[in-house]
């Protein structure tokens, strides 16, 4: 069974004139332990895609199938459930907490999610993977932009989740971090056997992938 | 609570401003509210220490002791559980004080009204021209074997005992016998009292030109009594939405601010319910640490107020009070919450 199943989706946005026809008749399957990477320029549909397989944005036409269930059997409160338990979201805009510390992230979903979360041991490996560990106790008004991406990279990964769902994560960073981001993002498909989808206009981290799709820029 | 506590602890100046906008109002609302039941106190606090339940006045008196005479057949006869009381207006004056309006209220010391006052100092009265005064007139310079003339009576009245709070509309009372009262109204014939008041309620007098009415009745048809209550009410109701509007306010720009990052925990499955819940503790947190300064600042005010104010702290009711003002500021947030709760978490997706 493949994590995500993605067949047959459209996807327009307004009508008349305004009408924007982003996704075309889309199919798409991510199995457990790969990391696919979908490039594609501005524009092209990448985060509304991401949107979409996120059970966030229901498709014009088309299913998409998580862990065997379609989100259109899934009731909204279900699909919450989804994304907290079995789906972690890097989002392209980080908008951490500003009144949280970057230890105070991850308390915030203990809070919520008290079981199954990484280990302290496990979070301080991924924080110190990612260079931000002595950064716990800063609030993001105090962090550059590269490392708020690296923290909403690691406030995804907390949660311990089956599925890995990435909305340009390396925008923010420089070479040597887009490394060690992409070699992480790899280990987890590899060693951890998640499933692992990225959306980049980053060829940078094409080094990284098992699975490389285009998508064409929307017409 | 998580939520609420860091971003009130973050956001310090902001919480602060919002925390000390309800240290204002409820201060204003705790100090109007013993206001208003200090004034009422000072309306009705001597009819209320008569232990009476019903009274019976002259029907054309306007419910209006003071304007009621019952003769000797609309008095009717009492039982132990009835009392004659007599009231006229009078004005007290003696060397070296100032004038002093007062209420004369005349009783037969055998009746349970006369029993049931309670004196501070001194003794009851056993004299035509013996008062037991209430203790303002203390506060005005007044002792114990002091005297002071009423009216056009020759001879003076000496004070030989104080009674608390013995006010009837905001007028301190005079207590002396019930032929004193004749003597002071000039009565040489005819009523024999202005009142007769019962303990009982089942208490009913049936004489013509006579009609009873509760304590209540009499006590809302005090001159200007309602006026008062009524004013003190629409302020403190007015200053409770005031709390209301301003909770809502203050918190709907907090969120609006935050609905980006709540939009991202929505998108990353957080439940509405725990942005909800972090929404309404903010709101209950805020009023609820202003509600605690404003008691402190009412408690400090109570012990330094002079004791000439009528203001009357009293703590079930500032409770209740302070009840309301969370409940109103909890309604307040309402308003930011449905916003929480319509937070779209695709409106972040795109990014920037
Ligand atoms: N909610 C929306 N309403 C209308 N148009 C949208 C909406 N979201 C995205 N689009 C349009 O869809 C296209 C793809 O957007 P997006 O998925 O953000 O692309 P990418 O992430 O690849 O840059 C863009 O033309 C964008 O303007
Ligand atoms: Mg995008």
């Amino acid at each position: 069974m493949s994590a995500f199943s993605v067949k047959n989706v459209n996807q327009i946005f307004g009508s008349g004139t305004a009408k924007v026809h982003v996704l075309h008749d889309v199919n798409f399957e991510a199995e457990s332990g790969t990391l696919s990477l979908i490039m594609g320029p501005s524009g092209s549909g990448k985060t509304t895609f991401l949107t979409i397989i996120g059970g966030l944005l229901t498709p014009t036409s088309g299913t998409v199938t998580v862990n065997g269930i379609d989100y259109n059997q899934r009731s909204k409160k279900q699909r919450d459930a989804l994304r907290l338990e079995a789906i972690g979201f890097v989002l392209q805009a980080y908008h951490l907490l500003p009144y949280l510390t970057v230890a105070d992230q991850f308390t915030l979903v203990d809070k919520v999610k008290p079981k199954g979360n990484l280990t302290k041991a496990e979070l301080n490996q991924v924080l110190e993977t990612l260079g931000i560990r002595s950064l716990l106790h800063k609030y993001p008004s105090e962090l550059s932009s590269g490392q708020q991406q690296r923290v909403a990279i690691a406030r995804a990964l907390y949660p311990n989740p089956a599925i890995i769902l990435a909305d340009e994560p390396t925008a923010a960073l420089d070479g040597p971090r887009v490394k060690v981001v992409g070699s992480l993002l790899k280990s987890l498909a590899t060693d951890h056997h998640k499933a692992v989808v990225v959306v980049t206009h980053d060829s940078r981290l094409i080094e990284f992938t098992d699975h490389l799709y285009e998508m064409q820029e929307a017409y | 609570m998580f939520l609420a506590l860091k971003e009130i602890k973050k956001e310090k100046f902001r919480s602060g401003l919002i925390i000390a906008m309800i240290v204002l109002i409820s201060y204003l609302i705790f100090i109007l509210t013993s206001l208003a039941l200090g004034m009422a106190r000072e309306n009705t606090d001597a009819i209320n220490s008569w232990g009476v339940a019903k009274i019976t006045l002259s029907s054309n008196a306007n419910v209006d002791m003071r304007q009621s005479f019952l003769t000797q057949k609309q008095a009717g006869t009492l039982s132990k559980n009835e009392a004659y009381l007599g009231e006229t207006p009078v004005v007290a004056e003696a060397k070296g004080h100032q004038q002093q309006s007062a209420f004369f209220v005349g009783l037969k010391s055998t009746q349970f009204i006369a029993k049931k006052i309670k004196l501070e100092s001194g003794h009851r009265v056993r004299h035509s021209h013996e008062v037991v005064v209430d203790d303002a007139l203390k506060l005005k310079g007044y002792q114990l074997g002091d005297s002071f003339k009423l009216n056009d009576d020759k001879t003076k009245f000496t004070i030989v005992g104080f009674t608390k709070r013995a006010k009837l509309n905001v007028t301190p009372v005079i207590y002396g016998q019930l032929g004193t009262w004749r003597a002071l109204r000039g009565i040489k014939m005819g009523p024999v009292t202005s009142v007769v008041a019962s303990k009982t309620n089942q208490y009913q007098s049936h004489q013509d030109g006579t009609k009873t009415y509760t304590r209540q009745q009499i006590i809302n048809k005090l001159p200007g009594y309602q006026a008062q209550i009524l004013t003190f009410v629409l302020m403190i109701g007015f200053l409770m939405v005031i709390s209301m509007i301003i909770i809502a306010v203050f918190l709907y720009i907090l969120t609006l601010q935050k609905l980006p990052n709540y939009a991202v925990l929505r998108a990353q499955g957080i439940p509405s319910k725990v942005l909800v819940g972090a929404t309404i503790s903010q709101s209950f947190l805020l009023v609820a640490s202003g509600l605690i300064i404003g008691t402190v600042l009412t408690a400090v005010t109570g012990l330094v107020i002079p004791a000439q104010v009528p203001m009357a702290f009293n703590i079930p009711l500032l409770a209740v009070v302070g009840l309301v003002i969370l409940v109103m500021a909890l309604i307040g947030s309402l308003i930011p919450v449905k916003t929480v709760l319509n937070v779209d978490p695709v409106s972040v997706m795109g990014g920037e």
